[in-house]
């Protein structure tokens, strides 16, 4: 489970054991099995070396290897635990495990934290959610006048801010999480309960003993 | 036995979360239990694999295969897969149970069913195998095994896919291949299929339905002989005859059914338009499930009668909407304060991002579920809403105004499948004079929303609509890759 708080992990050999990943996460281990389908076809999508770099990340989620995307920047970067640039599979599974519909909602609010919290100092401030906010219209050719960009991002720290310091903290960004779940949909993936009918194929070569679990 | 497992805790526990019950049936390659998941003690029905079996018959392509497939086919009347597991030695598949056991079984009591019953099961198979048609899937292996009841009597089409795992890959039948189905005898088989001739998925299925049909009234075979020489002369020349007691509209549309030439045979979209289809009860009585999560697939609307289900979940306030929805179009004149919509706050604008869905990551995997569609306008609310309701009238949708911002479009779709158009538009304020509208597919056909958002949505919204996301220039990605498995 401890997604993020572990740097401790085990140096991988070269794929981390699936009934090790199995009992960290919610996964099974089938499940852990068909994210290995899923891992292998991005990793050998460009470099061919069996590790998700930026580029074959990018060309997953947006079917173009070039696209840059503040956003899918920081989900790259918070995925590569061990900063490494480079998604290895245990920090792929690990990682997937909180957009789990099983995981608990404190996870997903902790992880939706660090991802807006751009420059990692604890707090999100008011220039990183316009940062954020701007990237989102340009991303979607939108274009608000500076005013109304302002206006939007006032109007959230009015409600997120309790405190009035002029950034969001972490007690303050759980209390407004939990009163807007909706902004925490994302930190769900329904496909991760279906993900062994998703990738079939690891039904011939699943390691599972017949006896485990 | 294949459950003599190595698990020398508890043998009839499989991978600490099914409990294994009694055997079920038997095929080549699988084994059929009755099973019970152990965290909920919901009955499931556990198909399970020698693995070595599968591999050494050269199968193994063949079981992912039927695994996509059942994925695809979600639908209140087909057998739904829920989960795939593997060990070493072993693949199960986890199924819904069908707990009122065979529909023949049923036969066996009363060996003809009254046309009215009939009907209804008539209608719950042609829905069901419709809707596998528009998703690409063809049964061709439909016969009594394969029709199965639930607890409450509805239909259940088994083993769509599966018949790749029986027949060599559905390329055509061998000899050999033939005998093992329907209890030796291919009296389900259409005639180009059993002449080996290249073959439409569809019109096989259709051909089978209306054997099924057949024997649903009559209560025995219509082509039957012990002389499997003369019984394909029979099915070749669609030789049979229809007891006394068939209404005319039933004899015709067998006939149909029954015609020998693929080409001329009628079609599902007929078959559903057939005044025998349609008599008696207004609408097929199609199953709705009220308690899948992703419930959008259960959608239960007989486009074929036009007329509107009510989803099982709708809360009972909408109870005037739905009167209004009943005509086919409603235009309204909102009150302000109906159509207020809700506000985005920041954090609500950005979790929108590309970025940040990482859904994308399946691939095209990832768009079997309600895709989505968004764009942003600087016009009012009620302008918005009215030009959504002059779209939907323009395409005779039935529009429903909800409160906070949302509007309901519902309809059949150009395709004719049964599942039709369901929409629905949320309107977000953004900022003043900002608004996103996000419109969703709630369980509709995927393909009907598709066109429906190229073909009518866009090009309508032309001036009110300042900005797409989503689709970009170019149309949302395939949203179901078209499958055939012939």
């Amino acid at each position: 489970m401890g997604c993020v708080s572990s740097k401790q992990f085990k140096r991988a050999e070269e794929y981390e054991d699936s009934s090790t990943l199995a009992k960290e996460t919610t996964f099974s281990v089938n499940e852990v099995e068909a994210l290995r389908v899923l891992y292998k076809k991005i990793s050998y999508s460009i470099f061919k070396d069996g590790l998700i770099h930026k580029e074959e990340f990018q060309l997953a989620l947006f079917r173009n290897s070039n696209k840059k995307n503040l956003f899918a920047d920081r989900i790259f970067d918070l995925f590569d635990l061990k900063r490494n640039g480079v998604i290895e599979f245990g920090e792929f599974v690990r990682s997937l495990n909180i957009f789990h519909p099983d995981t608990p909602m404190a996870e997903k609010i902790a992880f939706a934290f660090r991802l807006y919290d751009l420059r990692g100092t604890g707090f999100i401030k008011h220039e990183e959610l316009k940062e954020m906010v701007l990237a989102i219209l340009n991303e979607s050719e939108l274009i608000l006048s500076d005013d109304a960009v302002e206006q939007i991002v006032d109007q959230t720290f009015k409600q997120a801010d309790t405190n009035n310091d002029g950034k969001i903290d972490y007690e303050e960004w759980k209390a407004f999480a939990s009163k807007n779940p909706g902004l925490l949909k994302n930190m769900t993936l329904p496909y991760l309960k279906d993900i062994t009918m998703v990738f079939p194929s690891f039904v011939l070569n699943s390691g599972a003993s017949d006896d485990e679990l | 036995m294949a459950m003599e497992s190595n698990n020398t805790q508890d043998p009839q526990l499989i991978m600490g979360r099914y409990r294994l019950g009694r055997l079920l049936g038997r095929g080549n390659f699988a084994k059929v239990y009755k099973a019970h998941r152990v965290s909920t003690g919901e009955a499931v029905a556990i198909k399970v694999f020698n693995k070595d079996a599968v591999r050494r018959s050269g199968m193994s392509e063949k079981v992912k295969t039927e695994v996509d497939v059942m994925r695809r086919v979600h639908h209140p009347n087909v057998v739904r897969l829920h989960e795939v597991m593997a060990t070493r030695s072993r693949i199960y598949f986890v199924m819904e149970y069908a707990a009122g056991g065979e529909l023949f079984a049923r036969l066996a009591q009363s060996p003809r069913l009254p046309e009215p019953v009939a009907r209804r099961y008539f209608q719950q198979l042609v829905t069901a195998v419709e809707f596998c048609h528009s998703r690409g899937v063809y049964h061709r292996d439909l016969k009594p095994e394969n029709l199965l009841l639930d607890a409450r009597g509805d239909l259940k089409v088994s083993d769509f896919g599966l018949s790749a795992l029986q027949q060599d890959g559905g390329a055509g039948l061998r000899g050999d291949g033939l005998l093992h189905t329907a209890c030796g005898t291919p009296a389900y088989v259409a005639p180009e299929v059993l002449l080996k001739r290249g073959y439409d998925g569809a019109k096989a299925d259709i051909w089978s339905c209306g054997v099924i049909l057949f024997v649903l009234v009559a209560g025995y075979l219509p082509f039957n002989d012990t002389n499997l020489v003369l019984l394909y002369r029979k099915i070749t020349q669609s030789n049979y005859m229809c007891p006394p007691w068939f209404s005319v509209d039933a004899r015709k549309l067998l006939a149909r059914m029954l015609d020998p030439n693929p080409r001329t045979r009628i079609t599902m979209s007929r078959i559903t338009a057939h005044p025998w289809f349609l008599k008696g009860n207004a609408c097929p009585l199609v199953a709705t499930t009220t308690s899948e999560a992703s419930s959008s697939s259960s959608s239960s609307k007989g486009a074929a009668c036009k007329c509107h289900h009510h989803r099982d979940e709708e809360d009972s306030e909408e109870e005037d909407g739905r009167k209004r929805k009943r005509s086919k179009v409603t235009v309204s004149s909102p009150s302000m304060a109906v159509i207020r919509p809700s506000s985005m706050n920041a954090f609500d604008i950005i979790s929108r991002s590309s970025g940040l869905d990482l859904s994308k990551m399946f691939g095209d995997e990832g768009h079997i579920r309600p895709e989505e569609a968004r764009f942003a306008s600087r016009e009012s609310t009620a302008a918005i809403v009215s030009r959504l309701e002059e779209i939907a009238e323009a395409r005779n949708l039935s529009v429903r105004v909800k409160g906070k911002g949302r509007v309901e479009m519902e309809g059949g779709g150009r395709r004719g499948g049964a599942l039709g158009l369901a929409i629905e538009a949320e309107i977000f304020e953004v900022a003043p004079s900002v608004h996103v509208v996000e419109m969703r597919n709630t369980g509709g056909d995927s393909l009907e929303f598709r066109e429906f958002y190229t073909q009518d949505l866009r090009p309508s919204l032309g001036d009110i609509a300042w900005s797409w996301q989503g689709g970009g220039e170019s149309p949302p990605p395939a949203l179901v890759p078209r499958r055939t498995a012939t």
